[in-house]
């Protein structure tokens, strides 16, 4: 294929595409080759015929000024001018006829194409050459500036494609910025179909899409079909390119695409076209897939920080100090001098109290945040009520020690499966806020019962009660009722804790109260432990 | 503080070593051992200057810091466990059951959790170190309140009266009251009792403890011999809290 003149590479390119086509079956016939290429370059044929003629009467007027081997010369300008306007088929064209012109007219015999003088003819054919080869020079030179024009232009397109593309910030804004750029290159009707429905959104409104096109689409998006496809559609006589579009791991959905039903060559170049373009889309969908991931991971690195922070350093770092003041107070306590002394007792007492209550607060932000994690992991195990309820009673002693505490444990309880901390955690939660919230010197009972298949661990005091109003706000993080925020101090984490940690043992806590003034009963209700069979091991002697 | 018959330490004064970076810690648990009488206290500030200590020195009990600045307390805990039985207590901020229990199947003898007071800690001193240094030929009797166990004799006195117990509630008995004042590990105690065979149905042992419960605590609702260590395990008190208000 290695002509020196490139029109017969291009008619060897052409006829190789024609052959390379099988795939596209479904395309009707084609027109033969020399009818259609006659149809487009009629025009120019017709002018480059027409400035041949000029050139003849032009020489034939100035005949006599003229000396006869000048004549080729002047043929030339026909040549140039279609080669440079119209292409090379003109150019040829009016190469040709300008020799056979100058035959005709102006070597001798006149009048004839015959040609007696060997010197005519070997002028003739360096005129011949000379043409061919200037004309071919002469449309390359056009052909290059067209395609440099061309490119100029799809550059320009690109240019604002990306810019488009770089902006995108959703995938319907991607959508779009394809349908302009292919509509702005192309001229054609885009359609997308979301992956996430059966609505198809016909982005050119007047675009009608064909049933057969939506059917393939819709089996491409059920990834039963291959993941591109073109369909002919016979009543517009178009071909629509369908392909998917998708970033690395998620289908966004399914683009389609007229292309028109020109030649296969402007169609293998638009279906290139096509799929470059949404070669760059893809990239530019897993750009945003990217984004949206790393913003998330960002929430979560930031929430996952602020815990990490809490967790290690911060509650060790607050928790250090505590633990000298409180060690130091200890060790002042068990001095005889102090314990002697009633008012140096009172005061390192006060500074072990105070310590504990700082302590009990930085454990409550401790769990708040884990509760906030969604980091509440119970590690449930057989666990013994009595155990729990006294370990919380226990834990919570300072707190209570105003109050008259009142326990009373049902016989025969049984076991529950719970994280025995989690729910020692709740129900100090509730006891605090039972001796908070009620007078000094007032009972509080701590009641565990077992009730058809649950353990009920209630704890009720004669404190200042919940109002319907109060009720429906509980368990909302940091909820403080108005009536008691100047009054009483609290975070309002210690209910929201509590019920998050009963929630994650499969449990439920219950808020009851006879209205303003008429006491609270708060109640953990927590399944009971299926026993085993062979529970008598416990106490069998064997 | 201990009862007196159990036997006395078997050294005049023990030598504590005290691996902690924060110095206000070390100060106070100084100055508290020094009041009570019967250690010394060497200190350490790092892990490394620990480890160097606890090979030179031989102390009698190790107390260590979980959160060190050159190495993690619990490499320590392993590296002086690979070559010495010396009973280590471990100081922690974080309250972590299963933390806990790694620490304690590690080798650690007990915990204490910080802030934490000097009684606490000089109580699991003790009693650490009557484990350490209990042999067997001495007096193996245990007592624990009004509990007195002769591990020997396999005999349970309650308040001077001798009480039955059922194979498994004194096999029970006896593992906690030869670790007196120390937390046993539910893992330890299911193996200790039922030899390996119903292992980690700690559904089993809740219900054994419940019934021992009943049989030696003065009020089994609010028991004060047998502590139960939230996650952790069982603890048989050698001496009383306070009783919570009441």
């Amino acid at each position: 294929m290695a002509s020196p003149f490139p029109v017969f590479q291009k008619f060897a390119k052409a006829s190789t595409a024609f052959i390379g086509t099988g795939g596209y079956a479904a395309l009707p016939s084609e027109e033969l080759p020399l009818h259609r290429f006659l149809l487009a370059n009629a025009l120019s044929v017709t002018l480059s015929l027409l400035c041949v003629a000029l050139a003849t009467i032009g020489l034939l007027a100035i005949d006599r000024f003229l000396p006869a081997n000048l004549t080729p010369i002047v043929y030339l300008i026909p040549v140039i001018i279609a080669a440079t306007r119209w292409g090379t088929w003109p150019a040829i064209i009016a190469a040709i006829t300008g020799a056979a012109a100058a035959d005709f007219f102006f070597f001798p015999p006149y009048y004839s194409f015959r040609l007696d003088d060997p010197q005519a003819i070997v002028e003739l054919l360096v005129f011949l050459l000379v043409a061919l080869v200037g004309g071919d020079l002469a449309s390359r030179v056009r052909h290059e500036t067209e395609t440099l024009r061309r490119r100029e232009k799809e550059i320009q397109y690109l240019y604002e494609f990306s810019r488009r593309l770089a902006a995108c910030f959703t995938v319907s804004d991607l959508i779009s910025a394809i349908q302009d750029y292919l509509s702005g290159t192309l001229g054609r009707h885009t359609a997308f179909f979301l992956s996430a429905s059966d609505r198809s959104f016909p982005l050119s409104p007047t675009a009608a899409i064909p049933e057969r096109v939506k059917e393939s689409a819709a089996s491409m998006m059920r990834k039963i079909g291959p993941r591109a496809s073109t369909v002919w559609d016979d009543p517009t006589r178009s071909l629509w390119l369908l392909r998917e579009v998708a970033s690395e791991n998620t289908t966004h959905g399914v683009i389609a695409v007229n292309i028109g039903g020109d030649s296969r060559i402007v169609i293998d170049t638009r279906t290139r076209r096509v799929e470059a373009i949404l070669a760059e889309a893809s990239l530019t969908l897993q750009r945003l897939d990217i984004g949206g991931a790393m913003e998330e991971a960002a929430l979560l690195l930031k929430d996952q920080l602020l815990r990490d922070a809490f967790h290690g350093n911060l509650s060790h770092e607050l928790r250090s100090p505590l633990a000298a003041i409180r060690g130091s107070a200890s060790v002042l306590e068990s001095m005889a001098s102090i314990r002697n002394e009633d008012r140096a007792h009172s005061l390192v007492e006060a500074i072990t109290d105070e310590v504990e209550r700082l302590d009990g607060f930085i454990g409550n932000l401790l769990n708040a945040t884990r509760v906030s994690a969604s980091d509440v992991r119970p590690h449930l195990e057989c666990a013994d009520p009595r155990d729990i309820v006294n370990a919380s009673i226990r834990r919570r002693a300072r707190q209570l020690a105003a109050h008259n505490v009142n326990i009373r444990f049902d016989d025969d309880l049984p076991m529950i499966n719970v994280d025995s901390a989690l729910v020692e955690e709740a129900c100090g939660q509730l006891l605090e806020n039972a001796a908070k919230y009620s007078p000094s010197g007032s009972t509080i009972s701590v009641n565990t019962r077992a009730v058809q298949g649950h353990v009920i661990l209630s704890i009720s005091d004669q404190g200042v009660g919940i109002t319907p109003d109060e009720q429906q706000q509980l368990g909302r993080r940091s909820f403080r009722s108005q009536r008691h925020q100047a009054t009483i101090p609290g975070s309002g984490l210690g209910f929201w804790i509590a019920s998050t940690f009963i929630k994650a043992n499969e449990g439920s806590i219950e808020i009851v109260s006879g209205g303003k003034g008429q006491g609270t009963t708060s109640s953990i209700v927590l399944p009971e432990a299926r026993i085993e069979d062979d529970q008598s091991a416990g106490s069998a002697d064997e | 503080m201990i009862n007196r018959r159990v036997r006395p330490m078997s050294k005049p004064t023990n030598l504590v070593l005290l691996i902690d970076d924060e110095p206000k810690i070390r100060r106070f648990v100084r100055a508290g051992f020094e009041l009570h009488g019967g250690f010394t206290v060497q200190e350490a500030e790092s892990a490394g200057e620990g480890l160097k200590a606890a090979t030179f020195n031989a102390p009698d009990l190790i107390i260590l810091d979980l959160a060190l600045p050159d190495r993690r307390g619990s490499e320590v805990l392993e590296l002086v466990r690979s070559w010495s039985n010396v009973p280590i207590i471990v100081l922690s901020v974080e309250a972590n059951e299963e933390e806990k229990v790694r620490l304690l199947e590690a080798g650690a003898d007990d915990y204490v959790v910080k802030p934490f007071g000097i009684a606490e800690l000089i109580a699991r001193s003790h009693a650490a170190l009557r484990r350490y240094f209990k042999s067997p030929n001495e007096n193996p009797v245990v007592v624990a309140g009004p509990l007195s166990i002769d591990l020997v004799g396999r005999t349970v006195l309650l308040n001077d009266n001798q009480i039955k117990l059922t194979r498994k509630q004194y096999r029970l008995l006896h593992v906690l009251a030869t670790h007196v004042g120390l937390v046993v590990t539910h893992d330890q105690l299911l193996e200790e009792i039922w030899s390996g065979s119903v292992r980690k149905n700690i559904q089993y042992l809740r219900i054994l403890v419940r019934d021992l419960r009943q049989i030696i605590e003065a009020d089994p609702n609010h028991p004060r011999l047998i502590i139960t260590e939230s996650g952790v395990g069982y603890r048989l008190q050698s001496r009383f809290e306070d009783a919570p208000a009441n």
